[in-house]
C-alpha cells in the first residue's frame, strides 16, 4: 500500500501533474479534466485558480503561467518549466514492470517486435527506480486463447472453445458467446452463454485449452434453469493448510464439523478423496458410499500388483 | 482551505524556481524571490525546512550544493530537470501503448491507484497511444490487499523481512527472509528469498503470511544469489527422485503437466514426475481416483495406500 500523504501535499502533487497533462491535452474540457484527476469540478476550478498564481520568481504576467479555463475548456501557456511529466515513483515503476511482464506472457511468441520492446521498456523502468529485475507476472492462459477471447469480446463474436472440466476430468468442445471476464478468488472466468448447455456458464480462462472466433446467432434464449447445490458436512480429523484452503475455512479444530456448499458432486467426491485421512465426509450418504467403494477398489488394485 | 491553497501554491512556486535556476539558489535568494515566504527569519527558515521535506516526500529530489565551490559559502539548492522528469528517452507510440496496457492490467485495488497515477504521467508525455493495435491481454493483476510496495522496496534494498507464516500443518512459524523476487501466478503472489535460518532460497505464498510483515536492515554482506528464475514454478528445488505414475489415456492433465516424460502403454500412459513434495503429490494422485495409479516409488505407494485405507474406514 502506498504511503498516505497529507491533503496539501496531495494537492501539490496534483497541481504539478496538471501542468504537463494540460500541456499535452490543450483545450480539454474542465469536466473531463476533473474526471481524469478524480476530483469534482469545483475542486478542479480551485486547483486551476491556484496554478494561475504560480510561475517564475518575479510573478509578473510575463513569468506567471498563462491559464485559460473560463470557457469550460482549459489551455495553458508559458509553463515550460513544469511541462514534462514528473519522474515515476518506485511504486509506479513496480506496477508498470509487473504489468509489462504480464503483458509479455499474453502476447503471441511470433510478435518478436512487441516482445523486444517490452523487454527494453522493462529494463529502462527498472533502471529508473533502481530495481533489480526480480519481478515476474505470468498468465496461465495460452496466447492463442488470450487473443481469441479478447477479439471475441471486442467484436461481439462467438467462440468455439476446448474446455477442460476439472471435476469431470474431461475435454469438451463448446460454442459459447462470451459476455465478460469476471474475477473470483484470484481466478478469471469468462462469463458466457453456452450453446452446448443452452444456459449461462462461467468458464475458468486458464482451463480453456483452445479457442477460435466464430460467428453465432446473437439471440440468447432466456433461461430459468436454476443450478442445484449440494451441502457437504465434513468432519475434521487432522487440521491442515490444504484443507483450510480447499474448503475456505479460516479455523479448523480436530473433530469439529463444518458445512460446505458446492454445485458439483464430482468436485465433492474428488475433494474428499484428495484430502485423504485428514477429513471424513458425514453427509450426503450416497457420496460417502461411493467414496468408500472407490477407495476400496483402488486398494484392491494396489494389493493385486 | 485557504492555508491548504497557500501551502500548495508556495510548494509549486518553490519547485518552479528550483527547476528553472541554472545555479544553486541560496536560502536568502529563495526567501527574497519565491512567493509565499513571510514572517520572521525564524518562521521562514522553519517553513523552508518543512517544504524541502514535503517535496522530497513527493519524490522530488532537491540537490544541495555550494554557490561557489572556491569559497566555503552558504549552501544553495536546485532541482535537476533530468531527475524531476519522467525520462524514458525516445519513446514511440507503440511503446506508450504497451506501457498504458501494462498500467491498465491492474485492477482497481490499492495498487490500481498507483498504476493510474503512472498512466496519467504516460498520457502527459504527449505521444498518442494506439492500444487497439496490440493483441490485448485478458488477465488482470490484483494485489489482493497485499503490501507489494513493502516487499518490492525490500527487494531493491536487500532488507530483511520477518513475518509469521502458516505451514502445511497449519502451524504458525516466524520466518526471516531477505527477499530476492516477487512473482504472481494464478492469482497468487509469491515471495522468494534467502531464508536466514536455513540460508537457502525459499518461496512463500504471500497470502499465507499471517499478520504484518516487518522490514529491517538486511545483512551487510548480502549477495543476491544468481541464476534464480522467479518465473519458474514456486518452491521448486532440484530433485533427483521421480515417481512413475500410470494415468488413463485422456485423463489427469494436471499430473501430465508435471511430467518430464510420458510413455504410452495402450489404455494407460506412464508419466515420470519429479517429486518435490511427497504429500502434495500423493493428494494429487488421490484427486484423480481410479484414473491414476502409482508404480514407483514404494514410499509414495505406501502413502497412497495409507490414505485409501483411512478413506475406506472413515466412509464405510
Amino acid at each position: 500500500m502506498a504511503k498516505k500523504i497529507s491533503a496539501p501535499l496531495e494537492r501539490t502533487a496534483r497541481l504539478l501533474d496538471l501542468v504537463p497533462y494540460i500541456s499535452s491535452h490543450q483545450g480539454i474540457s474542465l469536466k473531463e479534466l476533473a474526471q481524469t484527476f478524480k476530483v469534482d469540478q469545483g475542486q478542479m476550478t480551485s486547483d486551476l485558480t491556484t496554478l494561475w498564481m504560480c510561475g517564475l520568481p518575479g510573478y509578473t504576467p510575463l513569468e506567471l503561467m498563462d491559464l485559460d479555463f473560463e470557457s469550460g475548456f482549459v489551455t495553458i501557456h508559458n509553463a515550460e518549466t513544469l511541462s514534462k511529466p514528473r519522474a515515476i515513483s518506485f511504486d509506479e515503476g513496480v506496477a508498470l514492470v509487473l504489468g509489462l511482464d504480464l503483458l509479455r506472457s499474453a502476447i503471441s511468441p511470433d510478435r518478436n517486435d512487441l516482445l523486444g520492446r517490452i523487454d527494453l521498456l522493462s529494463q529502462r523502468l527498472a533502471g529508473l527506480i533502481k530495481l533489480p529485475s526480480a519481478l515476474s507476472a505470468t498468465t496461465p492462459v495460452n496466447q492463442e486463447v488470450s487473443s481469441a477471447v479478447s477479439e471475441a469480446l471486442r467484436s461481439g463474436m462467438g467462440l468455439q472453445i476446448i474446455y477442460h472440466s476439472l471435476y469431470r476430468d474431461e475435454l469438451s468442445t463448446r460454442i459459447i458467446f462470451p459476455i465478460e471476464m469476471v474475477e473470483k478468488d484470484g481466478h478469471f472466468y469468462l462469463s458466457s452463454y453456452c450453446y452446448s448447455a443452452l444456459d449461462f456458464r462461467e468458464f475458468r480462462v486458464d482451463r480453456i485449452q483452445g479457442a477460435m472466433v466464430q460467428a453465432v446467432q446473437k439471440e440468447i434464449p432466456k433461461s430459468t434453469i436454476e443450478q442445484s447445490s449440494y451441502t457437504a458436512t465434513i468432519k475434521v480429523l487432522t487440521p491442515t493448510r490444504a484443507i483450510a484452503e480447499r474448503f475456505k475455512q479460516s479455523e479448523l479444530a480436530v473433530n469439529a464439523t463444518f458445512d460446505f456448499e458446492t454445485y458439483s458432486l464430482q468436485w465433492m467426491e474428488r475433494s474428499i478423496m484428495a484430502s485423504g485421512r485428514a477429513v471424513c465426509l458425514q453427509s450426503p450418504p450416497e457420496v460417502r458410499k461411493s467414496i468408500a467403494v472407490m477407495a476400496q477398489s483402488m486398494l484392491d488394485c494396489y494389493k493385486a500388483s | 482551505m485557504h492555508t491548504v491553497s497557500r501551502k500548495s501554491e508556495r510548494l509549486v512556486n518553490l519547485t518552479i524556481a528550483l527547476l528553472a535556476t541554472k545555479r544553486y539558489l541560496t536560502k536568502s535568494e529563495i526567501f527574497n524571490s519565491v512567493d509565499g515566504y513571510e514572517g520572521t527569519a525564524e518562521t521562514k527558515e522553519r517553513m523552508f525546512e518543512r517544504d524541502k521535506d514535503d517535496l522530497r516526500s513527493l519524490g522530488i529530489e532537491i540537490e544541495v550544493g555550494s554557490f561557489d565551490p572556491l569559497f566555503n559559502d552558504e549552501a544553495g539548492y536546485k532541482i535537476k530537470q533530468e531527475k524531476y522528469q519522467f525520462e524514458l528517452g525516445d519513446i514511440s507510440s507503440t511503446e506508450v501503448s504497451l506501457l498504458s496496457l501494462a498500467a491498465e492490467a491492474w485492477q482497481e485495488a490499492s495498487f490500481g491507484d498507483v498504476a493510474q497515477r503512472a498512466l496519467l504521467k504516460l498520457r502527459s508525455i504527449g505521444i498518442p497511444s494506439d492500444e487497439l493495435s496490440i493483441p490485448a491481454t485478458v488477465q488482470k493483476l490484483n494485489d489482493g490487499g497485499q503490501d507489494l510496495s513493502l516487499i518490492t522496496q525490500a527487494i531493491a534494498q536487500s532488507q530483511r523481512l520477518a513475518f509469521a507464516y502458516l505451514d502445511s500443518s497449519l502451524k504458525i512459524k516466524m520466518r526471516s527472509v531477505v527477499p530476492i523476487a516477487l512473482s504472481t501466478r494464478n492469482g497468487f503472489w509469491y515471495l522468494s528469498g534467502v531464508d536466514q535460518e536455513f540460508q537457502e532460497i525459499r518461496t512463500f505464498r504471500v497470502d499465507r503470511i499471517n499478520g504484518p510483515i516487518a522490514a529491517s536492515a538486511g545483512p551487510k554482506d548480502f549477495q543476491t544469489p544468481t541464476g534464480f528464475d522467479s518465473s519458474k514454478a514456486p518452491s521448486e528445488s532440484p530433485t533427483n527422485s521421480f515417481a512413475l505414475i500410470d494415468v488413463r489415456v485422456g485423463k489427469a492433465p494436471s499430473l501430465r503437466a508435471l511430467a518430464i516424460s510420458t510413455q504410452s502403454l495402450g489404455e494407460w500412459d506412464q508419466v515420470k514426475i519429479p517429486i518435490l513434495n511427497l504429500d502434495s503429490l500423493c493428494l494429487l494422485v488421490l484427486w484423480h481416483g481410479p484414473d491414476a495409479f502409482v508404480q514407483e516409488p514404494a514410499e509414495l505407494r505406501e502413502l497412497v495406500i495409507d490414505h485409501l485405507e483411512a478413506l475406506v474406514e472413515n466412509h464405510g
